[in-house]
């Protein structure tokens, strides 16, 4: 029997959920995947189909999380002062999206957040290759020209640190986390505009 | 006001190979303004130790330099190297913020011991401490209050209209119509409170071979304490609307109202109080008895909340205080307050009788109450000392009759005096002294910058008299 697009649509969809209430309830850890497959009353093995390991239902989330924040962000926005302003809103965005599985993002620092990874499993580009076409829209509109391949990978080892610090911050409703991002984008705007005038002035005959 | 920049500008010529050039020093102040504030331990100890030293070879340079040059030469070169540590002292606060911040604040309420225009520099520090970004400070609001500013006001000024040492102010207006402003903090800055303090503790270690580190400790960390509980806006809050039932209509003393629904302790939501501040109000050129009022506001504010509210203002610095249009005088930043428990309730009415008869055996008694020195410790040296300090503060309110505060004399005593003990670290005393002293100071400062001429005295009894308090004892 051939399964409408619709129906696996409504079954990934059902163990999104299941995932998510089970992780919430019981932790992260403590959740196997015959749990969630039980929960949304399927068997084991067609929660394969869908999902092959816990992380990529961890990772589907957060895709799914971010891809909301980037469809949110006004990309155009012009009330902002500079790119670092622009980026903090747009990181600040995906934070709130988020916020729910806050706890479970180390899962992700090995597969999904790591900077080597350019496909998740069986998901098509990863979360890094979405996030990052922003921060290079972002970096044009404020007059950065084309944003080079070190300069998004220091970008996104610094986002990667920045989820890493607030799945763990204890701090009052996480704010250190906030100042945390402030820094590191005063850090990465600072030195792509030192790059890129070191790199202006080289290129000058 | 000249700004910052343009002072360095105007230095002589300097002789100091090692200092940056004033264009490269310039540029690097301007620049701060966009730094974050540092948050890890080591990287905070690490600006504190440059500073200190930056300011340790400015001085050690000028000394050096003194053994070959004229006295006005001198005199020069001291102005200069001045100059210099108030440049580097303010560049590394507008970067430390939070706690450092205060430390400017308390050296600006000392006119006359730092060079006038090192004070109206640090002056600045009031109200214009580097600012958040709207985004930042938009994130902060809906982590606090839940919302964004713009649906949860019906107008939310995105520029800040003045900077608060640990955060910066916004007006807005609620949707009911009441004009309001907003106090929002800097995101961990309590953090950085914890570790400046124990960096400040790192510094101190060398002290802990003397025999009153014991008090050294005990004092830095009521400091820490004190500064820790200013970081919670929920206690101020609380706070203020105790201080504000103290008040009434007729004393021409304003204390803001909270907006208890939009306030955290990360965010102050209180009236917007329409006035001047303070040096403003003084630049305007007002007339004695304009000025005198003021200060007789300000006065009665303090012995209320002292008398009545058994509660010590501490923060008394012009950024704090507004005149209104019609005189009268508002009071801001209630952050930093000094509750008068059991204990020090009982100590105070000692120190009460002192000040009240202005008799010296009172207040060699209230000072060795306070100062809690083994008896052998009572030098002859140390009761002159401290008890001359003591008389200076207390002299305006036992004397009576009209005072005259902006005695550049009187207070260059007081000032001496103070030194004259740090200097002969005869400052063993309870651990809330140095924000005790930081208050005597702050308030004097203020009555000085106004030339106040008023009679204290006659304010203060009719403080007491308002409470009941039975002093017949003291005759």
């Amino acid at each position: 029997m051939r399964v409408s697009a619709e129906t696996k649509q409504a079954t990934r969809d059902r163990i999104l959920r299941s995932a998510q209430r089970l992780f919430a309830d019981q932790g992260y850890d403590a959740t196997t995947t015959r749990d969630i497959a039980r929960t949304a009353n399927i068997a084991a093995g067609t929660l394969f189909n869908y999902f092959p390991t816990k992380d990529a239902i961890v990772a589907s989330w957060a895709r799914q999380a971010l891809d909301d924040a980037t469809e949110a962000f006004d990309l155009e926005a012009s009330d902002v002062s500079g790119l670092e302003e622009d980026l903090f809103s747009f990181v600040a965005l995906g934070l709130r999206k988020l916020k729910l599985m806050r706890k479970h993002l180390p899962a992700l620092l090995e597969t999904s957040l790591s900077p080597l990874v350019t496909h998740d499993a069986g998901d098509g580009p990863s979360l890094r290759v979405a996030q990052l076409e922003v921060v290079a829209k972002l970096a044009a509109k404020h007059g950065h020209g084309e944003i080079s391949t070190v300069a998004l990978q220091m970008y996104w080892s610094l986002y990667a640190g920045l989820l890493t610090f607030w799945s763990q911050d204890e701090s009052r409703k996480q704010e250190d986390t906030l100042a945390l991002l402030d820094q590191s984008l005063n850090m990465f705007v600072g030195w792509l505009r030192n790059n890129g005038a070191a790199r202006s002035a080289t290129n000058q005959p | 006001m000249p700004s910052l920049a343009q002072l360095l500008e105007s230095f002589p010529e300097t002789h100091d190979a090692d200092a940056p050039a004033d264009a490269a020093l310039s540029e690097m102040i301007d620049s701060t303004a966009l730094r974050p504030v540092p948050l890890g331990r080591m990287r905070r100890f690490g600006l504190l130790g440059t500073l200190q030293a930056k300011i340790a070879a400015a001085y050690l340079f000028y000394w050096v330099r003194g053994w070959f040059t004229s006295a006005a030469e001198r005199e020069r070169l001291l102005a200069e190297t001045h100059w210099k540590s108030a440049a580097r002292v303010l560049d590394s606060m507008s970067y430390l913020r939070g706690a450092a911040m205060k430390v400017g604040q308390t050296l600006a309420n000392f006119p006359d011991v730092a060079p006038r225009a090192f004070v109206e520099t640090l002056d600045q520090l009031h109200y214009d401490a580097p600012p958040m970004h709207w985004s930042l400070l938009a994130e902060m609001v809906r982590n606090e209050l839940g919302d964004d500013p713009q649906q949860l006001f019906a107008r939310f000024e995105q520029r800040a209209f003045a900077a608060a040492s640990l955060g910066q102010v916004h007006r807005a207006e609620l949707r009911s119509g009441e004009e309001v402003v907003l106090k929002i903090q800097y995101p961990g800055i309590a953090r950085t409170i914890r570790e400046d303090m124990r960096n400040l503790l790192l510094f101190l270690l060398p002290s802990r071979l003397s025999k009153d580190w014991e008090s050294v400790k005990a004092q830095a960390d009521d400091l820490r304490r004190r500064l820790e509980l200013e970081t919670d806006y929920e206690a101020e809050a609380a706070t203020l609307t105790a201080v504000r039932s103290l008040f009434r209509e007729d004393d021409g003393i304003v204390v803001p109202r909270v907006h208890s629904q939009f306030s955290t302790p990360r965010i102050l939501t209180m009236d917007r109080i329409k006035g001047v501040h303070l040096d403003e109000f003084v630049a305007r050129g007002p007339t004695q008895e304009q000025r005198n009022e003021v200060a007789k506001r300000l006065i009665r504010a303090w012995y209320r909340m002292m008398y009545s509210g058994r509660l010590l203002y501490l923060d008394f610095h012009p950024g704090n205080i507004m005149v209104l249009d019609d005189g009268r005088v508002g009071l801001l930043d209630f952050g930093m307050m000094l509750p008068l428990n059991d204990e020090l309730w009982t100590l105070f009415h000692v120190i009460d009788r002192a000040l009240t008869t202005g008799r010296r055996e009172d207040r060699i008694a209230a000072n060795e109450m306070w100062c809690d020195v083994d008896r052998d410790a009572w030098t002859a040296d140390r009761v002159e000392i401290t008890d001359a300090y003591a008389d200076w503060c207390w002299r305006a309110r036992y004397c009576g009759g009209e005072f005259d505060f902006g005695d550049e004399a009187d207070f260059r005593e007081g000032v001496d005096l103070f030194a004259k003990m740090a200097a002969r670290r005869y400052t063993r005393a309870k651990p809330c002294t140095p924000v005790i002293c930081r208050s005597q100071f702050g308030w004097r400062s203020i009555l000085y910058r106004l030339r106040a001429k008023f009679d204290i005295r006659a304010i203060a009894e009719s403080e007491v008299k308002a409470t009941g308090w039975d002093r017949s004892d003291y005759l």
